[in-house]
């Protein structure tokens, strides 16, 4: 049975190799925080970490996820701890909330190619979408967790 | 993970943060040093969902509160989170009156049940943009009901007059005497009391939550992943399910044949369905997989024909023949066109829309032969519950609709409860409970879509260019009929929906003859509720063509309302901020334009002002400055996302439409129906004035006067009058706010 590396630690998955990262997650690994939204790698709602890099697990298949280390919402930190969850959370982004595990894992990535983002690294980089609209305080909450924004 | 079953709350961590852990994970984030402030040590949270009843050592103080002896104070959530904030305000509203430690306060999502309908309207729903405006004095009465209770039982124990107590965070207090109680000590007496009927309201200077900025309660919970939308639900012995139905609008299920996916990994049932299949599996992905080697055959359905141009052809028939019911006739609008100076009249065409809530439509039902549980993403409660009676021939107490803590979007799709019946359907015939998830295309595909409209706007000009009478002709198909069944009589003996008349029936401006007609389009493309509703449509043509008219005049569009609006002082104010906020006038560059539309929406009043520049095919919208008068703000952080958040749903209907052709809808996934993108947000800028006036709704109004808006900036920068949306119609798109440099761009 093949073993998954997810949030640190080691799991069995019993899994047609084909199935998307996505639902083992979701399904055989009970980490909900990570969302379906369209199946075809455009919304960004089911982005998690495979070894850093951001990926749609959506359309990622488990055969190539085993070896990797994988990083969920859930293993970002304890207790909300993370710059950029701190940063969510004093600016207030999320409204539905449906779209913010994949918009928080997409801006960890950015953060960690590019500490101090200008406007454009963050336009390319975050190309999630959001229904609801919370897209201006997606952006001044990376720029707030990478010191860009001071407020008492 | 252990996962918990709704109707079961579990507490969540609250997010708060050692000093050390905080420094040290600000360390980790990459060298930015963070200010700023993290959630409070305890917060109120939406743990779960309620049980019908209180549960073992709960005492009700009426409907709405439950606090336990250990002093566990939890208010009820009619309302369903979907975006807007509402499961902050409404709750922070109760525990303002009640005197309720607000930072330890629980709350929970209410079952269906009556107590929990909205007071105006008899019916548990959330929309319209009214659930402030229709549970505002609910909430207080409520909130004040269970203060008095508290402090009668306090009052009696201790032997004094109960007007000599007070509630201050969480504790019933008599001053003079210095004693003091918690709530849950008094919970239990406080409880045999009768609910007062008239209980005293307090003054708004008593008030220590409402009016100010309050940390969301779901904030923390939607940045760690632990928030559970419906997607989310889990339930002993749940199996999961994919469904495909008819690519056809009117297409029918032929066969299936279950022996094509017997065998497969965790198959468990094929399910027939009117319009389609489901397969049942141990997990969705089995499901799914296994449905895509299912043999399905469809009858097509009749309307095959069915496409975008002979959709078009047919609005346009009934703009030209009518026939016409006539909802407004004030004053004489006939003879003032004959008596103008001049006329002017303009067609404006708005498009189908999806919806496409985040979230898909889903639904988990345990479903027997006596007994109906459900638990739903849903706006719909009532409706969903009085459906799935219908459908399978139960009681009130056999069925029970729960409501998941979270939805992923609403925007009115989840008011209908069609995927709720299905989910119903599909569990009765597996035999076991099932969760059912729509996938993307089906999500799009069976949407009940923001109708297209036609709208002819008609006016006569007297010698200065102002309007003496001014005519709309309304094309539109139902949009209430679906989610309010009991309008058909008025649909059938009127010809009317109130819904698609939104902001047609009244006017801001000084219109002496004005005149109305609307012509109700039958089609088989399903349509409903959608964020903006009527008021969405009629705007647009009326704002694009208020600015027409102004062109005609030869006046200034600002100016030009201004005129019409000498007798309005309330919109008038709004207009003048927002022109001055927008530095309306002050010369911009070539390529560049300023568009104005000023409306009511929902109860509130809005004016905004977009700024965009057009170079080649591109719509590049700078600045999006709106000024909103809703009465007064309730809470300043919420309300202010819901308007700006709203302009960029505003933008999705300049950006994409659902078309048709061969009788389907030809959009599947976001990659033929677009959103807009982080890149193509605009700067926002949003202000607040509080006239003091009747409470109204905030979370549809800011989307309403985008199209319109950028419609006439577009004109202004370009002299191109975009009398349709969205832009692709006219071979224009949305770009990106910070072009990549070294391109070319203006």
């Amino acid at each position: 049975m093949p073993k998954l590396k997810v949030n640190g630690k080691l799991l069995d998955v019993d899994a047609d190799p084909e199935t998307p990262l996505l639902w083992i997650v979701r399904e055989q690994l009970g980490l909900t925080g990570t969302k379906f939204g369209c199946g075809i790698a455009r919304c960004g709602a089911c982005t998690l970490h495979v070894d850093g890099s951001p990926v749609r697990s959506c359309s990622f298949p488990l055969s190539q996820a085993v070896g990797r280390e994988i990083t969920t919402i859930e293993g970002l930190s304890e207790n909300r701890s993370h710059a950029l969850q701190q940063a969510w959370i004093a600016e207030q982004v999320p409204q539905c909330g449906y779209c913010q595990s994949g918009m928080l894992m997409t801006a960890v990535a950015l953060l960690r190619e590019r500490p101090r983002p200008t406007d454009e690294e963050i336009d390319f980089a975050m190309t999630n979408l959001c229904r609801c609209g919370t897209y201006p305080r997606i952006r001044r909450a990376i720029k707030r967790a990478s010191g860009q924004v001071f407020h008492a | 993970m252990s996962s918990t079953a709704p109707g079961h709350s579990s507490k969540r961590p609250t997010g708060g943060l050692s000093r050390r852990l905080f420094l040290r994970s600000t360390a980790l984030a990459g060298g930015g040093f963070l200010l700023g402030y993290a959630l409070p040590a305890r917060a109120a949270t939406l743990t779960g969902a309620a049980a019908p009843l209180p549960r073992a050592g709960e005492f009700a103080l009426t409907p709405w509160v439950r606090v336990t002896p250990d002093n566990a104070v939890t208010i009820i959530v009619s309302q369903a989170e979907i975006g807007q904030g509402i499961s902050t305000t409404l709750p922070a509203i109760l525990a303002d009156e009640l005197g309720a430690d607000w930072d330890a306060v629980k709350l929970e999502t209410a079952p269906f049940a009556p107590a929990y309908r909205n007071p105006a309207r008899e019916w548990m729903f959330t929309g319209n943009s009214e659930s402030v405006e229709s549970f505002h004095d609910q909430m207080r009465k409520m909130g004040a009901a269970a203060r008095e209770m508290l402090v009668n039982a306090a009052a009696a124990r201790w032997g004094v007059a109960a007007d000599s107590c007070k509630t201050i965070k969480g504790s019933v207090v008599h001053v003079a005497s210095a004693r003091r109680a918690i709530f849950g000590e008094l919970a239990a007496d406080a409880a045999k009391l009768p609910v007062p009927a008239s209980p005293r309201i307090k003054p708004d200077s008593e008030l220590t939550l409402i009016g100010r900025p309050l940390p969301r309660v779901d904030i923390g919970e939607k940045s760690d992943g632990t928030a559970r939308f419906g997607i989310d639900t889990r339930i002993p012995g749940m199996l999961a399910a994919a469904v495909r139905t008819a690519p056809t609008l009117g297409g029918k299920l032929r066969s299936v044949d279950p022996a094509s996916v017997s065998g497969m990994p965790g198959v468990r049932a094929v399910v027939p369905l009117e319009k389609g299949a489901a397969v049942v599996a141990d997990t969705y992905w089995q499901a799914r997989t296994a449905l895509k080697k299912l043999a399905l055959e469809f009858e097509p359905g009749t309307d095959l024909d069915l496409s975008s141009a002979s959709l078009r052809a047919q609005y346009r028939h009934a703009l030209e023949n009518g026939p016409w019911a006539t909802p407004v006739n004030a004053g004489d609008a006939a003879t003032a066109l004959n008596a103008a100076a001049r006329t002017v009249a303009a067609d404006f065409e708005n498009p189908f829309l999806a919806h496409a809530t985040m979230e898909p439509m889903n639904c988990t039902a345990s479903v027997t032969s006596d007994r109906c549980e459900i638990w739903a993403p849903t706006q719909g409660q009532e409706l969903a519950f009085v459906t799935l009676k219908a459908t399978l021939g139960l009681n009130d107490d056999q069925v029970q609709v729960n409501r998941s803590p979270y939805v992923g979007g609403g925007f009115g799709r989840r008011l209908l409860p069609d995927f709720v019946v299905q989910a119903a359907l599909i569990s009765k015939a597996a035999g076991r409970p099932v969760k059912v998830i729509w996938d993307r295309e089906e999500d799009i595909r069976r949407d009940w879509y923001r109708p297209a409209t036609m709208v002819r706007m008609t006016a006569g000009l007297d010698k200065t260019g102002r309007p003496i009478g001014v005519t709309a002709r309304v094309v539109s198909p139902t949009i209430l009929h679906p989610v309010f069944p009991l309008i058909e009589k008025v649909l059938r003996e009127q010809g009317i929906d109130p819904s698609a008349l939104e902001g047609m029936m009244e006017s801001i401006y000084d219109l002496p003859n004005r005149r109305v007609d609307f012509h109700l389009f039958k089609t088989s493309v399903p349509t409903s509720v959608m964020r903006t509703t009527g008021y969405g449509p009629n705007v647009f043509a009326i704002e694009s063509f208020i600015d027409e008219l102004a062109h005609a005049a030869g006046l200034d569009p600002y100016r030009y309302r201004r005129r019409l609006l000498s007798k309005n002082p309330r919109v008038l104010r709004l207009l003048d901020r927002a022109a001055a906020l927008a530095g309306w006038g002050k010369p911009l560059p070539k390529g560049h334009g300023r568009g104005l539309a000023v409306t009511e929406a929902f109860g509130s009043f809005i004016a905004q002002v977009v700024e965009a520049v057009v170079s080649a095919d591109e719509v590049r919208v700078l600045r999006v400055t709106s000024v909103v008068d809703c009465g007064r703000v309730l809470d300043p952080g919420i309300a202010k996302s819901n308007i700006e958040c709203g302009v960029i749903f505003g933008l999705s209907y300049c950006k994409s439409e659902i078309t048709f052709d061969k009788g389907a809808v030809v959009q599947g996934n976001f990659d033929g129906y677009e959103l807009p993108y982080l890149a193509e947000t605009p700067e926002l800028v949003t202000e607040f004035i509080t006239s003091g006036e009747k409470l109204g709704g905030i979370g549809e109004t800011g989307p309403v006067p985008v199209a319109p808006a950028l419609a006439n900036a577009i004109f202004a920068a370009t002299g191109r009058r975009l009398r349709a949306m969205p832009l692709a119609r006219h071979g224009l798109r949305l770009g990106l706010v910070r072009p990549p440099k070294g391109k070319g761009y203006a």
